[in-house]
């Protein structure tokens, strides 16, 4: 499994943090166009986030038209890569994006959420709460431990 | 027995006193001290004299109970003194009734002392009648232990200043409760 | 969600997935805060009401994340529901208190906190300088708490003391009141 990349929003739909991984040659080989596409969201810059929060955004409200307020959606697929979404019941989104083999991440998103923002980056005191123009999180803990996560994820599955 | 009872600070400083009398053995908890009411600072006086000799037997005595320290024989007061480990001294005056035909009463011709009202009063109980027998000794013991645990409290409060004099209500109801318990 | 479920919750989250600490670490800590905020704004209470108000804000910002981060609950489905949550799991896990929810207004957007025990408040005695006792609310974080967490849930409301113990009066009482329910933010636009 590889995670191409990864991004949380807060509830005033800013983008706090955005990480990418850039496939590792192993996993990518038999695939290369997947690198390509992803190339060219790297190249796009900022405007990845704002595409992908609007994605989500529009996908989680048209759920919960359809399937009711307590519905949510937790992944959608496409031919060259998986989204993986989880929202708090505060409105902090996680996405992450992952390539096709990746089972659901919903799961792994949670702990994200539970052991590494919540632990690093919410109870962190000097931490702003809010992210006013997009800040972000800068916090060495969580990332180094998110980095870590991440990768045990692509070892173990 | 009428008592008198004062919590001085580290810096000898009173933060607290309570004049009370028994309630044991049919006693209505109040005071009667053999001091006309214009001399009630001989009290005060009688207690503060104490220090020095707390201060001496503090050194004796690993317990933070020091029993009976004082006597002031013309005034026939007992004093029993409690230690606190952040230095504050709880001190406890006590005066028997003043009975006919006792030694305490022939004490009583000193000047100090007031006509002789309370020798009608019925106080017959073993704490009344004799401050240093063991009995006595165990009474304030409780009684000082219980003082101290509202004491700790008191001072938890975070509007309390060390060496502040005590103000609070429930911690005079307290003692008042712990008198009428005990002593 | 029931009462009793939320109470199981609570009780659940309280045995096994919260750290302990001392208590009387907690109350003079807060004993403390509140003393130095008397002295620093030389006893207006008022004012001091405010800053633990505000301060109570900024903790409950934060405290909601790890609340839905140990107990895991979805949205409550309405006022009610958030009442008992906040009660019989928000207040265990965080203070081992459980308030008793009670006088509901007809149009359930209100109701009342009543705390038979309040462990900020142990060994405190409120200043005796005749305002203390009718100004100063000592728990009055609490309120901001609540504001700030249920905001960040999208529940916008208004809390305050109604009678304290610390006063003299029979129980210590919070009234809290529904104001709204924050909509979504959307994206700003783009230019």
């Amino acid at each position: 499994m590889t995670v191409y990349s990864f991004y949380i929003f807060d509830r005033h739909a800013e983008c706090i943090y955005k990480r990418r991984w850039l496939p590792r040659p192993t996993s990518v080989g038999g695939k290369p166009q997947t690198q390509a596409g992803l190339g060219q969201t790297v190249r796009a810059g900022d405007d990845d986030a704002k595409l992908v929060f609007g994605t989500v955004f529009s996908l989680r409200n048209m759920v919960r038209k359809l399937g009711g307020e307590e519905d949510n959606f937790v992944s959608y697929t496409t031919s060259q890569y998986k989204l993986h979404y989880y929202e708090t019941p505060t409105n902090i989104k996680f996405v992450m994006l992952t390539d096709l083999k990746s089972p659901s991440m919903r799961i792994a998103l949670q702990q994200i959420y539970i052991n590494l923002f919540v632990e690093y980056v919410v109870k962190n005191p000097l931490s702003p709460v809010e992210h006013p123009g997009g800040v972000g999180v800068n916090n060495e803990l969580f990332e180094g431990s998110l980095e870590q996560f991440v990768r045990d994820q692509a070892t173990f599955r | 027995m009428s008592y008198y009872f004062t919590i001085l600070s580290p810096t000898d400083t009173p933060i607290f006193n309570i004049a009370f009398g028994t309630s044991k053995g049919g006693g209505d908890g109040i005071a009667r001290f053999r001091f006309p009411d214009t001399a009630q600072y001989m009290n005060q006086f009688i207690i503060h004299s104490s220090l020095d000799i707390v201060e001496e037997a503090q050194w004796t005595n690993g317990g933070m109970y020091l029993k009976h320290v004082d006597t002031y024989p013309p005034a026939a007061a007992y004093i029993s003194a409690f230690l606190t480990p952040s230095g504050a001294r709880f001190l406890l005056l006590h005066q028997p009734p003043q009975l006919p035909n006792s030694n305490t009463g022939s004490l009583g011709s000193s000047s100090l002392l007031g006509p002789g009202g309370s020798t009608t009063r019925a106080s017959s109980s073993s704490i009344a009648a004799n401050p240093t027998s063991p009995q006595t000794e165990e009474a304030v013991r409780q009684f000082m232990n219980e003082i101290y645990e509202s004491f700790v409290k008191t001072a938890m409060s975070p509007f309390y200043k060390q060496g502040m004099e005590i103000r609070s209500p429930v911690f005079r109801t307290k003692v008042t409760a712990a008198g009428k318990k005990w002593l | 969600m029931s009462t009793n479920k939320a109470s199981r919750i609570g009780e659940e989250i309280w045995k096994t997935r919260v750290d302990k600490v001392n208590a009387e670490l907690v109350t003079l800590t807060y004993g403390t805060i509140v003393a130095q905020l008397c002295q620093d704004y030389n006893s207006d209470y008022q004012e001091v009401n405010k800053q633990l108000d505000k301060m109570g804000y900024n903790i409950g910002m934060r405290l909601i994340e790890d609340f839905l981060a140990k107990s895991g609950v979805g949205r409550c489905a309405n006022f009610r529901e958030t009442a008992d949550m906040i009660a019989k799991v928000g207040f265990k896990i965080f203070l081992n208190v459980a308030p008793t929810v009670t006088n509901w207004t007809s149009d359930n957007n209100q109701f009342s906190l009543i705390f038979d025990d309040n462990p900020l408040a142990d060994f405190v005695e409120l200043p005796d300088d005749g305002r203390a006792q009718d100004e100063l609310w000592f728990s009055n974080i609490l309120c901001g708490v609540l504001r700030g967490s249920l905001e960040m849930v999208q529940v916008q409301i208004e809390a305050h003391f109604v009678s304290d113990v610390l006063r003299g009066d029979d129980t210590t009482e919070m009234r809290v009141s529904l104001v709204r329910y924050i909509e979504d933010e959307m994206p700003p636009e783009e230019e």
